[in-house]
């Protein structure tokens, strides 16, 4: 618990998480933009 | 032979469960607190009401059955079942009150559905709720989310031992850190940091969609706790549509994907170990899983040329997907367009992502990636052994926190649940089918209800046969706690009737 309290370690561990739901959101994103070129 | 539980075992029940509702009582007030400073003096008394009640009855418990022994497994499993049941009459007691339900099984239908962290409601007249009611609507989200008894453990229970048997209780079998105390608080550190930044976040997206500061960051607040604990209750009764926001939209689905990351998983990167996000096997399977889900859907929508445009596409076809596939049920549809619609592929690419659900240890429901993961893997395993020569040995490896070799009694676990939530998914069909509703429409609705999504295809409503109502809230209890303290509550009163 105490390496979890360094403030540097949280932040850049909720920068990684944010990151990864934004690349789900991304890659979400340019299927919706295959279909629509698709068409 | 099965032994006859003794009058200790109730005693030792009836005291845990008795701290487990004078948490739920205290959390109470925070509702009752926000009606006084609203000057909501009807909500404020329907909260300062239950607040009573729950703090007499916790008390009698805990006078009542004192003793000073630790539980053993089985008064563990049953005190968690039983105190989601509990909470569920209790919770409900504020809705009933404030008129906006019909019925006090309505009532309770909604304090299942946010315990639960499920969504799906039965409110009257959602817009004119209070500020009290709605915050406590959420905050059960919230609660139940991280584990009603994690509140216990938190402040109320003393002994290590019986509270890890309460903590396992609630489908929580990835105890983080060695102390299942620092456990609890930790989960609450990952939550109450992101509840901060979310609330900022969609507060300031409100703000600039011209709400003003006070809803706008109040709207955060409910909207951060039902996304982040995968809940789906919303303040309006247009749910997110009401926002009509992008920038709200992609801050939801980014507390939504964070909600489904497994406790463990947060600890593990907050500690600087930040390659196991690519490397883990529930992230690597979330990310497959969705982009699969995705495709099916897309392809139904575009297929019925339902959004002709790629960002309508996203906002619309997306949005829904990876609410179902989180276990959150945000909407920005109306329910009657999933009928009127959506074609039978698109639906079934949700209802797919819904029964899949999100990671272990984390606040969705459902079959959950590690299981998915640990099938697939044993799949490839069988794959291998028939293909490769007789005498190549083949072995299965994952990584989940650390590198592990894929055994024969991971997998059986992995297949007894997913085949108990199958089962679990189909049980709702049949009553929905029962009660002449159609058989896509019941699955969708069941498997909602079971894997505690909370999306609604049109059936949940108030004027909906009572016994599918009942049959929604067993299978929202029996999802959440992932069966086996539901299946240990059933033994003991097997014992009760039958035990020698």
């Amino acid at each position: 618990m105490k390496r979890l309290k360094l403030p540097v370690n949280i932040i850049l561990g909720i920068c990684i998480e944010v990151a990864y739901a934004l690349a789900i959101i991304l890659t979400a994103f340019l299927i919706c933009l295959m279909f629509y070129f698709k068409r | 032979m099965i032994l006859k539980p003794q009058l200790k075992d109730a005693k030792i029940i009836g005291y845990y469960l008795g701290k487990v509702i004078l948490g739920l009582a205290f959390t109470m007030l925070l509702p009752a607190l926000l009606a006084v400073a609203k000057a909501e003096i009807g909500p404020a008394l329907d909260f300062f009401t239950s607040f009573e009640i729950s703090l007499i009855l916790g008390l009698l418990l805990t006078w009542a059955c004192f003793v000073e022994v630790e539980l053993n497994w089985m008064q563990g499993m049953i005190v968690v079942s039983l105190s989601w049941l509990v909470a569920m009459a209790l919770g409900a007691i504020p809705l009933y009150l404030s008129g906006h339900w019909k019925s006090f099984l309505d009532a309770c239908f909604d304090s299942m559905s946010g315990f639960a962290t499920t969504g799906l409601t039965l409110a009257q007249d959602l817009d004119h709720l209070s500020f009290a009611h709605n915050l406590w609507r959420h905050l059960i989200m919230f609660i139940g989310g991280q584990g009603i008894v994690i509140i216990a453990i938190s402040f109320f229970v003393k002994g290590f031992s019986g509270a890890f048997k309460m903590y396992v209780g609630e489908a929580r079998d990835e105890k983080i850190l060695p102390n299942v105390l620092q456990t609890s608080r930790f989960i609450w550190l990952v939550s109450i940091t992101y509840l901060v930044l979310g609330t900022l976040a969609l507060g300031a997206a409100g703000i600039s969609g011209g709400m003003r500061p006070f809803n706008a960051f109040f709207h955060g607040a409910c909207v951060f706790m039902a996304a982040f604990d995968t809940g789906g209750f919303a303040p309006q009764s247009q749910n997110i549509l009401y926002y009509h926001s992008m920038i709200f939209e992609i801050i939801t689905v980014a507390i939504m994907v964070l909600g489904a990351i497994n406790f463990k998983l947060h600890y593990h990167i907050w500690m600087g170990n930040r390659k196991e996000i690519i490397r883990n096997i529930e992230m690597v399977t979330l990310f497959i899983t969705i982009g699969a889900t995705f495709l099916i859907t897309a392809a139904g929508l575009a297929q019925a040329n339902v959004y002709p445009g790629a960002v309508a596409l996203f906002r619309k076809g997306f949005y829904q997907l990876i609410s179902g596939h989180t276990g959150t049920g945000f909407q920005t549809i109306y329910a009657a367009q999933f009928n009127l619609e959506w074609s039978h592929l698109a639906l079934t690419g949700v209802i797919s992502a819904m029964a899949l659900g999100g990671a272990v240890c984390s606040t969705t429901g459902a079959i959950k990636m590690l299981r998915v993961g640990i099938i697939f893997k044993a799949l490839a395993e069988d794959i291998k052994r028939i293909i490769l020569p007789e005498k190549a040995i083949v072995v299965q490896k994952f990584h989940h926190i650390k590198t592990m070799f894929l055994d024969d009694k991971q997998v059986r676990a992995a297949l007894f649940i997913t085949l108990a939530y199958i089962a679990l998914y189909g049980l709702g069909t049949l009553v929905g089918v029962y009660y002449g509703y159609p058989f896509l429409n019941s699955l969708f609705e069941s498997t909602s209800a079971a894997a505690n999504v909370g999306l609604s295809c049109g059936i949940t409503q108030a004027g909906m046969p009572a016994a599918l109502k009942v049959t929604y809230i067993f299978q929202m209890w029996a999802g959440r706690l992932e069966f086996m303290s539901v299946f240990t509550l059933i033994g003991f009163f097997i014992a009760v009737v039958k035990g020698k």
